[in-house]
């Protein structure tokens, strides 16, 4: 997995520098790097030649110890610029294609067993059972099951990854062996996370999330790496399914995942940041989203030291520091890194929209009266647009606030609470929850 | 204070020979302030107790009494070589005769023997037991001369047959003894039966025939000392010394002469082995003896092994008695024994020693290496000799008056024991490579731990010389300059050793892979400490953070728990240097919250007001001090640690001073009380101590004057011991006057409708970004009822946030009581163990409909913390307000 050439760095001068595929790539599967990759040489300008034929070589490096052959040996022409691939290809492809036929024989049998419909439905939860009743009922023996494992892995290898997520499933089904189920849980995850099946990925996810928790409890170390490559698979899913958006983000709150992240890989904050703040307006609970918020808050500070980029330094700007003119700044280069990371790109506007509502949000609530001049430039837009903006925000959130256009401020309104309105926020619930209670005790 | 208490016994030692005078023309009145001396007899013993617990204060102690008592006693008690120095400066002084010490102690003695003879004929038993145990005291002292003196045998003689006597009395008469007398007897009894048993040949002897007995000559009754193997005088062991380099033959004390052979070697080894430990054995005589085999006798590698081995452990027991440490010549000569034992071992690499090796049964024939074997291992453990060496060391370092010369001198020879363990550590990984032997993986982590202990503590920038490593590459080039060039070490190489931080890097990753338990803690201590010494807070926090040490160090010994208060202190200080305050004053808290700084850091016992100490427990405590080349300055620590409270504690006192009913959040209660105190004061002078400058800053910075603080912390001298003095004092003025603008905030603002930012920014002197940020902060964690308008400039403070008494209280109950649901709430779901899902409403709760109702879903983890922030503006509670709200 470290095999990746260190050349992968890209041309444009500002966002280069926070380019994240050298840390990210030690923490992924090769198969997982190679989109990266792509996406590096796909930003690429015409004229640069050289850069190109570094991502290029860095492919081939990277692929070089895959089974996908066909497609090395043509990155291997494309390097070198010749027209036929050399000898060796043919020979390693014809290699891997007996391995495949050869597993395909000693795994045909178990196969064939587990599609027909009277052995599936003698199969009980109890997988030793069920091993024995296969060895009694079949002929099934325990190589047996573990070629699937070992057909499954090269199936991966050679990128045929539907395939390889079904046999290991099957794998999954009948071994007993716990470490090498895990493994194949890991190994479907990768599956499904290249053939872009979100849902199944999901799932995965919190198979190889319980067996960290569970299994590794006792070797702190050990968990401490797999819980730093778990995040970082599934950033996959984060940014690319909406759906997974929150459970991830409860996972990487949770204690051992955030301290996972503080303590072995702090380039997760750019995208643990980009997640929650893009998240305010889908949160289905805002309570959630403001203690997220606030403890990425907390951690952007505690990590200053150790990881910045501009989108970390923006919020250390507008929440830590209550600087909104450096905020501003950062959020321009922040937009510029956006868009040049591979799992943000989608995101850009999104999080630049949320983050003006950010600035916005903070600048209301210490400001009595702004200038509107000053907030458009604030925001990044002209005038008229800001104008508008503000008159939606005010009628989306209920924002105690009016604009004065002779003047040409926003003029906010905090009334303090009053106190008699607090004691009676307070106590308001209290009669209907002492009901529950002693209906509960009476039980 | 160790400087304080030293500089009274320095005079008194000046004063001492002035008075030598006045003790000469005394001495004929001698006996009679014998006399006066049983009165003040328990007095003395008092404080003999006191010296007993710690030979160095010893000698000042001593003197000081002589001084007191007008010499008599003085004599008595000073010791050998004070005495003789005195003795000549006497000489040259004065012109009236004088007797050698040997016979004043003589003159003694026989004025305590006449006290109990005394006692006898009166029957006071208390008496009798009092100047018993000053015989025996002074009796100790006479024979480092020679044998026990007759007049004592004789004594002591008479004493039992006249103790036996007395109890035989006491059975046959009912009359009781009254109770002092009665516990005389009984301490009588018990001690001389033990004592007399050493001398049971003599006393016999005497029994038989009192009279040829006292006058028979010194020369005949020597030798019937049995159990006391000695040289008769320093003169005659000297000539005896010569005659053994000559002829190689020497006589023992029973006079027959002594051949060493190669072959007798062994058997005189096992004698001296077997006689130790024993009482009364002379282990310099043994020493001695030890020495001329080592010299004389050529010797084959086995033997030459053992003799050192015995040698190094015979030295080291020199020092073993109580608090006394080793004398610096047998220091140094156990520090050449032990190099000279490893230069054997390394040139003779088929001899090891090894610990758990079977003796060798070596007294008829020498042992060989077996057969089908590569080494002949020799029993014994070169890591306890070398760690035995250091601790003399720093026992005799504790001892030594750190302001001396002396202890310089003393420090130089760390540089040849570091060099000692080095080559140790050297062995110990050659032995390691070969698998068969089995030596266990921690005396090879011990060794290193040693090491490791040596540097982890100096800091390797000298500011003055911008040489990085300085004193730890010195060390490390010293090292490197003894071992042979072909030499390396495996664990660090020499190409790393340059490099103090890559160095410790090593050590203690070495130890923190291969060892565990205490071990392995004080490693990562060691790097964690290296690492704060040298500006690199964070890594030295993480360190920390991860090494769970803080939940762990309870169950350490107390050396390791030293360590890491002073590994605390010191991530403390390096926050500081950081500019970190918070973080600094949170760390330094544990430590100087506590007031008992000295202790925690082993750097000086604490007189303790209340409790009762043993002893005992002193000694250890004593044992456990750090020498003073490895201190943590005190009044540095206390004066961080005081401006650092500062900085936190005065914008919270005025935040909170102003509504009365705001339980008050206190950070530093050692700060708060020693403002109260300061505020107490009718009259303030100005500033003397470190205390009194951070007070009077505290005290302006709370006023708003900044300037006069930033004065008063700028002042501060101690602050010169800091690397890079101006950068904290910038970081300071800087914390200053941002916690000026703060204060000043707090404590003004209810008087002000409006402020200009560029009025608050020209007060302080800051940039108006900066003011408007810290303004904007403020307001945002609703410490601040205000806004900020934006065309103008300026801070607008809200009022009528001020809560009457009565709104306050309300506000009080209203959170007791949500408090008191939720505390119901809690106790029940425990009970229920979860099962009664009945209050977890969450879900069917609206977003941001019930403020109240929030809290409880979360199970109440904190009560009221944060004021709930509900959609639009009603998010505003003013500042006291949300303080009030904080409860």
């Amino acid at each position: 997995m470290a095999s990746t050439s260190p050349a992968t760095t890209n041309g444009d001068v500002a966002p280069a520098n926070y380019d994240l595929v050298l840390k990210l790539a030690p923490h992924l599967d090769r198969h997982m790097i190679f989109p990266l990759l792509e996406f590096n040489a796909g930003r690429l300008k015409e004229d640069e030649t050289d850069k190109a034929r570094e991502i290029l070589a860095a492919k081939y490096a990277l692929l070089k110890k895959t089974n996908m052959t066909d497609y090395v040996a043509n990155l291997y022409c494309e390097l070198e610029g010749l027209k036929e691939p050399p000898a060796e290809y043919a020979e390693r492809r014809q290699k891997v294609f007996h391995q495949l036929e050869k597993y395909e024989q000693e795994t045909a049998k178990i196969t064939e067993l587990l599609q027909r419909d009277d052995v599936v439905n003698n199969l009980r939860s109890d997988k030793v059972a069920n091993l024995e009743f296969l060895k009694k009922e079949h002929d099934v023996t325990i190589d047996m099951v573990n070629a699937l494992y070992d057909f499954g892995q090269l199936q991966y290898s050679c990128g045929n990854y539907a395939d390889a997520s079904e046999l290991l499933y099957r794998f999954r089904v009948l071994s007993t062996d716990n470490d090498k189920v895990s493994y194949a849980t890991w190994g479907r995850l990768a599956c499904e996370i290249l053939t872009m099946n979100w849902e199944s990925a999901m799932e995965e996810l919190q198979k190889v999330r319980e067996s960290i928790d569970t299994r590794l409890a006792n070797n702190p170390l050990a968990q401490l790496q797999h819980r730093t490559e778990l995040v970082h698979w599934a950033l996959f899913p984060l940014f690319n399914y909406d759906k997974a958006r929150e459970p991830l983000l409860d996972l990487f709150f949770n204690a051992g995942f955030i301290n996972t992240i503080q303590a072995n890989s702090p380039w997760i904050l750019r995208y643990l940041t980009v997640a929650v703040i893009t998240n305010r307006g889908r949160a289905k609970n805002a309570g959630v989203h403001q203690k997220q918020m606030k403890d990425v808050v907390r951690i952007v500070k505690q990590e200053a030291y150790e990881y910045q980029d501009p989108i970390t330094r923006f919020v250390h700007a507008l929440c830590i520091d209550f600087d909104f003119e450096e905020a501003q700044q950062q959020l321009v280069l922040a937009e510029e890194v956006l868009r040049s990371d591979f799992f943000l790109l989608a995101h850009a506007d999104d999080f630049v929209d949320s983050a003006r509502h950010l600035i916005f949000e903070s600048y209301c609530k210490i400001h009595a009266r702004i200038s509107l001049k000053d907030l458009s430039a604030r925001l990044g837009l002209n005038n008229d647009d800001a104008e508008k903006w503000i008159v939606n925000l005010i009628r989306d959130t209920r924002l105690d606030a009016k604009i004065d256009y002779k003047e040409g401020t926003v003029v906010m309104n905090h009334p303090p609470s009053s106190v008699y309105q607090q004691v009676i926020e307070r106590t308001k619930g209290g009669f209907f929850r002492t009901q529950v209670l002693t209906a509960a005790v009476a039980r | 204070m160790s400087r304080f208490f030293r500089d009274g016994g320095d005079s008194s030692t000046d004063s001492s020979s002035e008075e030598e005078e006045v003790y000469t023309s005394e001495e004929e009145e001698e006996k009679v302030q014998a006399e006066d001396e049983s009165s003040s007899e328990e007095e003395s013993d008092e404080e003999e107790s006191d010296e007993e617990s710690s030979s160095d204060e010893e000698s000042s102690s001593d003197e000081e009494e002589g001084t007191k008592k007008k010499g008599a006693s003085r004599f008595l008690q000073s010791d050998d070589e004070s005495e003789e120095e005195e003795e000549e400066q006497s000489d040259d002084e004065a012109t009236t005769k004088v007797k050698s010490a040997k016979d004043k102690r003589f003159d003694e003695l026989e004025s305590t023997i006449s006290q109990i003879q005394n006692g006898q004929k009166i029957n006071d038993w208390s008496l009798i037991a009092n100047e018993f145990d000053k015989l025996n005291r002074q009796v100790v002292k006479l024979q480092d001369g020679s044998k026990a003196p007759k007049s004592y045998i004789k004594a002591i003689a008479d004493l039992e047959d006249f103790m036996n006597e007395t109890l035989a009395k006491q059975k046959v008469t009912p009359k009781k003894m009254n109770a002092t007398n009665a516990r005389g007897l009984n301490a009588v009894k018990q001690r001389i039966r033990k004592n007399n048993k050493e001398y049971q040949a003599q006393i016999d002897a005497y029994r038989k025939d009192a009279d040829a007995f006292m006058e028979s000559d010194d020369e005949v009754a020597a030798p019937k000392v049995v159990s006391k193997v000695r040289f008769e005088a320093p003169v005659v062991s000297a000539e005896q010394q010569e005659e053994d380099d000559k002829g190689f033959s020497t006589v023992d004390s029973r006079g027959k002469v002594v051949q060493y052979t190669p072959e007798s070697i062994l058997k005189h080894l096992r004698a001296i082995i077997e006689s130790r430990g024993k009482k009364n054995t002379d282990r310099l005589e043994q020493i001695k003896v030890m020495e001329t085999l080592n010299k004389v006798v050529p010797i084959t590698p086995y033997q030459k092994i053992r003799v050192l081995q015995t040698l190094i452990s015979a030295r080291f027991d020199l020092g073993a008695g109580g608090a006394a440490q080793m004398p610096l010549d047998q220091w140094k000569a156990a520090e050449r024994d032990l190099a000279s034992l490893l230069e054997i071992l390394e040139k003779e690499k088929d001899h090891v020693v090894v610990e758990g090796a079977e003796e060798w049964d070596d007294d008829d024939k020498l042992p060989t290496i077996p057969e089908g074997e590569k080494y002949l291992k020799v029993p014994g453990s070169v890591v306890s000799l070398i760690e035995r060496l250091d601790d003399e060391l720093t026992r005799s370092l504790q001892a030594i008056d750190p302001h001396t010369s002396e202890y310089i001198d003393r420090l130089t020879d760390e540089g040849s024991l570091y060099n000692t363990i080095f080559r140790g550590l050297l062995y110990y990984e050659h032995l390691r490579k070969d698998a068969s032997l089995e030596v266990p993986q921690e005396s090879l982590s011990r060794i290193i731990q040693r090491r490791l202990d040596h540097v982890y503590y100096k800091p390797s920038l000298l500011i003055i010389f911008f040489q990085p490593a300085q004193v730890v590459k010195i060390l490390e080039e010293n090292a490197w300059k003894q071992v042979s060039a072909e030499a390396d070490s495996e664990i660090t190489p020499r190409s790393q050793s340059g490099d103090a931080g890559k160095l410790i890097n090593i050590l203690s990753n070495y130890l923190f892979e291969n060892s565990e338990g205490i071990i392995r803690a004080r490693a990562m201590l060691c790097q964690i400490y290296f690492l704060a010494l040298h500006d690199e807070y964070y890594k030295s926090r993480d360190l920390m953070l991860t090494s769970h040490l803080q939940e762990t160090i309870a169950n350490f010994d107390i050396a390791t728990q030293i360590l890491y208060n002073r590994t605390l202190v010191q991530v403390g200080l390096c926050a500081f240097r950081k500019g970190l305050v918070y973080d600094a004053q949170n760390t330094l808290q544990e430590i100087c919250g506590s007031g008992r700084q000295k202790e925690l850091l082993a750097q000086g016992v604490m007189i303790q007001r209340y409790s009762q100490v043993t002893p005992e427990q002193e000694r250890l405590e004593k044992q456990r001090q750090l020498p003073f080349h490895m201190h943590i300055n005190l009044e540095l620590l206390e004066c961080v640690y005081l401006t650092c409270s500062m900085l936190l504690e005065i914008p919270l006192l005025a935040q909170t001073g102003s509504s009365p009913d705001v339980k008050k959040r206190i950070i530093s209660k050692t700060y708060r009380r020693m403002l109260e105190y300061h505020e107490r004061q009718i009259f303030t002078g100005p500033p003397e101590n470190t205390r009194d400058h951070v007070m009077q800053a505290s005290k302006a910075l709370a006023a708003g004057e900044w300037k006069k603080a930033t004065d008063f912390i700028h002042s501060i001298k101690i602050w010169d011991l800091m690397p890079n003095t101006e950068g904290i004092k910038t970081m300071l003025a800087k914390q200053i006057q941002e916690e000026g603008l703060r204060t000043y905030l707090f404590t003004y603002a209810p008087f002000y409708d409006t402020l200009a930012i560029a009025t608050l920014s020209s007060m302080f002197e800051l940039d108006s970004r900066k003011v408007s940020a810290v303004v904007s902060k403020m307001i945002s964690h609703e410490e601040l009822a205000a806004a900020l308008d934006q065309v103008t400039e300026t801070v607008i403070f809200r009022k009528g946030v001020e809560l009457s008494r009565l709104q306050s209280l309300a506000l009080t109950l209203s959170d007791k009581a949500s408090s008191l649901i939720e505390t119901n709430e809690r106790t029940l779901e425990q009970k229920t163990q979860g099962s009664a899902n009945a209050f977890s409403r969450k879900d069917n709760r609206g977003g941001g409909q019930r403020g109240g109702g929030q809290r409880g879903g979360r199970g109440g983890a904190r009560t009221g913390g944060n004021p709930q922030r509900q959609a639009g503006g009603t998010q505003f509670t003013g500042g006291a307000l949300g303080n009030a709200v904080r409860g």
